[in-house]
């Protein structure tokens, strides 16, 4: 039997439809052939990548097992037992695409008999749009990214940025490169959304960055010694001192002319208005400044080793860690703060970067970090293996930071495809990987599985738009005119408050025309949803919804971030959202529906559509036990049993825990 | 489905014993009396410790203490454009932002000498909430959960820790497992959502499918044996015995009156104190109501003003309400942030102000706590504290001390490590009438 046909390189919706059988169906799930090589991510500079072929990742996925093998040797426990199909297939489309696969997409894995599936369907998933909108996430999360940077102000040019990033897989070195020494205009450059995020807060930016990116907790050195660790206050200023004196481009223009406004009391005048919107969406959304490179100590400095406004001069933390230092001087101000300290933190020779960035997709995988919490900094030499630490990180250099190769490798590895484990660590004892702790989904794991359940693939659905529209009063203007680069462009341009001023009344004449004359397109840019900048509402992935979901959405009942503080994502059980499971969504756009995906999809003999709804919610067969409990109960229920038995099924504790 | 909440009960109990043994390394008894408490300690302290419910109002982000709650009206250079007002209390003046709270201070004690080593938002939540330092290693309970533990439920029939709006991490119970857990609620309006049955499912065919689902569930535990999985069968249990109680309308505030919505506010946190009232009057024990958006680094002054009338106009109904009802004796309202704003008016930042967590304000009401008294108090600049030192710890240790708890019990995590309710924080007695 041939399973995977080697044609194109994406799955062909209308083939899946026809394919329904368990043997047919087979044909629906194209696969890319083995001998096409992965290409490797785009990289910056002149570094000069070379393809990644699918026999590297195979060898470098290898390597790891050799590695890891050392340990159980040398802890004299044998080698794991291997996951069987379905806990493979259901793990990995959790941990790639961040949902449970489909009816479909399940049956053809399971009854396959091709020896190299396993290789085949990481292959696909790493390919999938699924891959970036769960990646997304896991970036969205990390950087705290919010539709509005608070008061209603845009944060779409960002999210984008973010979300572009991850779907062109750039290198994560440079990545980071961009967002730290990012300045300009956010329409013409989202990735300043990084510092406009932390407006007014440089201070947390700053220690969020190193924690983030470093691994090295600093926030308890913004006020004072650190008091376990080896920080100190100083030490922290001279990191701030990188990233100190960025402001708003032109923003003087902004404040005179806007005083003006007030003192006139034309505040809820049309130009009074324009202006204040030009300042909520124009003038806060840009970074001038490039690091001055030093900063004048607080007030309440209280060490012997400086004085309160003093000033003191960037200089990175010395750590043999942290690479070669950089510093620069306090006697005038650079214009090459964030770069310099951009290129610091992810240099080569840095390798507390590595090792985090290793270590948080290591832990994304394989299930128990390296170290934990992922976010502080542990010397290989404190690890578990340190060869096998140091191994990885070196990988994930080799990999130029292509974060979606690194996971890549990391699926292909045994290690990976142990069977679940069931043993806890105790307090201090170091992890040996022997198999992944069954966890619960995250928030958006759960939320695109529903999704998976109602509509199917979700791929096929609509994704959030991209608008750069000028939105005034809360309905796009001026379009097929002007976008909000160009406005953002010529505003911040303008260097008198007089000009400004002058400036606002045109514009509003103009978009006093434009309503006139130019009703059809405007209307249909206000289809996409108001002020919304394309995040949709309804069923969609957690990706295209808007970021952080509205209150009380299942997304936040199941614990999303609220993307206010780092890491602040839950998995913890509360009884709302064994409610929402009994009573809520389930019930309605799943269980009820008879529309839904996973009813459509259970078709034939009563026994064919049990197996159906078993693969399409716990993607594998039920035990002969199971399937005569669920005969009975469609024999007592009829057609009620068929939604008792999906019911049940999504209230288990199996559909919500990874294997 | 009488036989469903026998089982419900049997699951219960086992899990108390379990609990008990695995988490405190004592037999069953104290936990069934419902308290392992301190009315002893209480009488011994020589105060009145008269609260049965707490609600605490979280003011995350970082109150400016300055511009509400310890104003310095002489210093021009600190205050910036607030004036000062007076109370219903002789000598007492705040922020001319809250002008409904300062018509009802003759139920208030103000600390003005809060203090805290923690200026990052994160690690601040964590300590006021749980009296700890976040380590990598535990997960410590909220107060909530530890009143859960120490106190127990007053009405057994709903949750007794509640919050409203905020991360669900202010419902954790940490290491003492879900069943100590707070009920998290996103909004006020919508209650306690997806909690009675749906329609398109009559009684019958839920009761089939709960059971389906144990059947299913029995195989995975035996296979995978784990703590959270193993939570959520506890939880199922609870959510059914609640969708089956009267009192399940505690969370519904459809059923308050157009002018009681209206005397609070109509936003989330003014809903929010409104269902906070309304829960404590159906037995709730630990009600927490989120107010956000005070981290004001940037446009102070606009942006305090803004929080400061929704947090007045709920604040002072919730005490008047509470009072009318003759709730007011028995539960204490006490109002916190993280940490407060600093003394120094940032101007490149529209006028902003940052973290300040050397000094800052708490505010209690109600449950013996004296009224119209201000406790402690900082330096002319609002910079510094200059007498009676309160930490997040001994707040927290007022508040538990306040519901009768010891203090000074010592639980055990499964680990085997030592914890304390508020650490190593002792109440402020003097507080209580």
């Amino acid at each position: 039997m041939r399973d995977f046909t080697p044609s194109t390189n994406s799955l062909r919706p209308q083939l899946r439809n026809i394919c329904l059988s368990a043997k047919s169906l087979a044909c629906s799930l194209v696969i890319l052939p083995l001998t096409v090589s992965v290409e490797a991510a785009p990289t910056d500079e002149n570094k000069k990548a070379e393809p990644v072929t699918e026999e590297k990742l195979l060898a470098a996925a290898h390597q790891i097992d050799v590695q890891v093998g050392k340990i159980f040797k040398k802890k004299g426990i044998s080698v794991p037992e291997t996951a069987s199909d379905s806990v493979f297939l259901r793990r990995s489309f959790l941990l790639a695409v961040g949902r449970i696969p489909t009816v479909e997409e399940a049956r053809v894995f399971i009854e396959s008999g091709d020896p190299n599936k396993r290789v085949l369907i990481v292959r696909y998933l790493m390919k999938s749009k699924g891959y970036q909108s769960h990646m997304g996430n896991w970036m969205v999360d990390m950087l705290r990214v919010r539709d509005n940077f608070g008061n209603n102000r845009t944060a779409a040019p960002y999210t984008q940025w973010v979300r572009k990033a991850v779907a062109e897989n750039r290198p994560y070195d440079q990545i980071t490169r961009e967002l730290l020494s990012a300045k300009g205009a956010i329409w013409e450059n989202g990735a300043v959304g990084y510092y406009i995020r932390d407006k007014g807060m440089p201070l947390d930016n700053m220690s969020n960055t190193m924690r983030l990116f470093l691994g090295t907790r600093m926030e308890c050195a913004q006020c004072h010694d650190h008091p376990f660790d080896d920080w100190e206050r100083m030490d922290f200023y001279k990191l701030a001192a990188f990233t100190n004196g960025q402001n708003e481009i032109n923003r003087g223009v902004y404040n005179t002319a806007y005083r003006a406004i007030r003192e006139a009391k034309e505040e809820r005048t049309p130009v009074g208005r324009m202006i204040r919107y030009f300042g909520d969406e124009i003038y806060y959304g840009s970074v001038a400044g490039g690091g001055t490179g030093r900063i004048k100590l607080p007030g309440d400095y209280q060490y012997n080793d400086g004085d309160p406004g003093e000033w003191v001069n960037a200089h990175t933390p010395y750590e043999k860690s942290f690479g070669k230092g950089v510093r620069l001087s306090k006697r005038r101000d650079s214009d090459d703060g964030l770069e310099r300290f951009a290129n610091w933190v992810t240099d080569a020779k840095n390798a507390r970067f590595a090792t985090i960035i290793t270590n948080r997709m290591w832990k994304r995988i394989i299930g128990t970090g390296l170290f934990e919490p992922v976010d502080e900094y542990v010397a290989p030499e404190e690890t578990t293996s340190p060869e096998l630490t140091r191994h990885v990180a070196e990988l994930m250099q080799e990999l130029n930071y292509d974060l979606r190769a690194f996971q890549h490798v990391l699926m292909l590895t045994r290690v990976y495809a142990f069977d679940s484990s069931i043993k806890e660590l105790s307090p201090g004892e170091k992890p040996i990987f022997d198999g992944r702790k069954i966890s619960r989904m995250s928030a958006e794991q759960y939320w695109d599985s529903l999704v998976t359940l109602i509509a199917g693939n979700p791929d096929k659905l609509p994704t959030r738009g991209v608008s750069n529209a000028i939105y005034y009063g809360n309905k796009p203007v001026l379009v097929g005119e002007m976008d909000m680069a160009t406005l953002q462009k010529e505003v911040l341009a303008i260097d008198s408050p007089k000009a400004l001023k002058k400036y606002a009344q045109d514009l509003l004449t103009r978009i006093q025309k434009g309503t006139r004359s130019g009703g059809k397109k405007n209307k249909d840019m206000m289809m996409r949803g108001r002020g919304g900048r394309g995040a949709l509402k309804g069923i969609a992935r957690a990706s295209e919804l808007s970021s952080p979901a509205p209150k009380g959405h299942v997304l936040q009942i199941f614990g999303q971030s609220d993307r206010l503080l780092l890491d602040s994502a839950t998995k913890e059980a509360n009884a709302t959202q064994v409610l929402s499971m009994m009573n809520g969504q389930v019930e309605k756009l799943v269980v009820a529906n008879s529309e839904a995906h996973i009813h459509r999809l259970s078709q034939g003999s009563v026994q064919d559509r049990i197996r159906s709804l078993f693969l399409g919610t716990l993607s594998r067969a039920p035990s002969a036990q199971e399937m005569k409990l669920m005969e009975a109960e469609i024999a007592a229920r009829g057609d009620a049993g068929y939604r008792n038995i999906i019911s049940a099924l999504v209230n288990t504790r199996e559909f919500i825990f990874i294997p | 489905m009488s036989i469903l909440n026998k089982q419900d009960e049997l699951t219960r109990r086992q899990f108390v014993s379990n609990a008990a043994k695995t988490y405190l390394g004592v037999g069953l008894a104290p936990l069934l009396g419902a308290t392992l408490a301190g009315r002893s300690f209480a009488q011994s302290a020589g105060s009145k410790s008269s609260a049965e419910a707490v609600i605490f109002l979280n003011m995350s982000g970082g109150m400016s203490h300055i511009d509400t709650f310890d104003i310095k009206p002489s210093k021009k250079e600190v205050q910036g454009p607030v004036e000062a007002i007076n109370t219903n209390a002789d000598g007492i003046q705040i922020s001319q932002y809250l002008p409904k709270t300062a018509a009802v201070m003759d139920k208030i004690c103000i600390i003005r000498s809060m203090t805290s080593q923690n200026g990052a938002h994160d690690r601040g939540q964590y300590a006021l909430h749980r009296s700890y330092s976040p380590r990598g290693t535990i997960v410590h309970p909220t107060l909530g959960a530890w009143t859960m533990k120490l106190k127990g439920r007053k009405n057994k029939e709903i949750p007794g820790f509640v919050t409203v709006g905020g991360g669900s991490a202010n419902a954790s119970a940490g290491f003492f497992g879900v069943k100590y857990a707070g009920v998290p609620l996103g909004r006020a309006d919508e209650g306690l959502k997806d909690s009675t049955r749906a329609s398109s499912v009559n009684e019958e065919d839920f009761g089939r499918r709960l059971k389906l689902a144990d059947a299913l569930n029995k195989g995975f535990h035996a296979q995978h044996k784990n703590t959270e999985a193993a939570a959520y069968d506890e939880l199922y249990n609870e959510a059914v015995r609640l969708m089956r109680s009267d009192d399940l309308k505690a969370f519904d505030i459809s059923k308050e009156s157009g002018s009681s919505k209206k005397a609070y506010g109509e936003n989330s946190f003014g809903q929010g104190c409104l269902l906070a009232r309304r829960l404590v009057e159906h037995g709730v024990r630990y009600v927490e109501v989120n107010l956000g958006g005070w981290d004001t680094h940037y446009d102070n002054f606009t942006a305090v003003e803004a929080r400061c009338n929704v947090l007045d106009q709920a604040y002072a109904s919730l005490l008047i309400e509470l009072e009318a009802k003759g709730l007011l004796d028995t539960t204490m309202v006490v109002l916190c942030s993280e940490f407060g704003r600093s003394p120094n008016i940032v101007a490149e930042h529209n006028n902003g102000r940052d973290h300040h967590p050397a000094a800052f304000c708490s505010v209690l009401a109600g449950g013996g706590i004296k009224g119209g008294t201000v406790y402690g108090s900082t330096d002319s600049k609002g910079d510094r504290v200059k007498k009676d030192k309160v930490t997040i710890q001994d707040l927290n240790a007022t508040i538990a001390h306040g519901l009768g708890m010891d203090v000074s019990a010592v639980l055990h995590s499964p680990s085997g490590r030592p914890f304390q309710v508020a650490h190593k924080g002792k109440p402020v007695t003097r507080l209580f009438s």
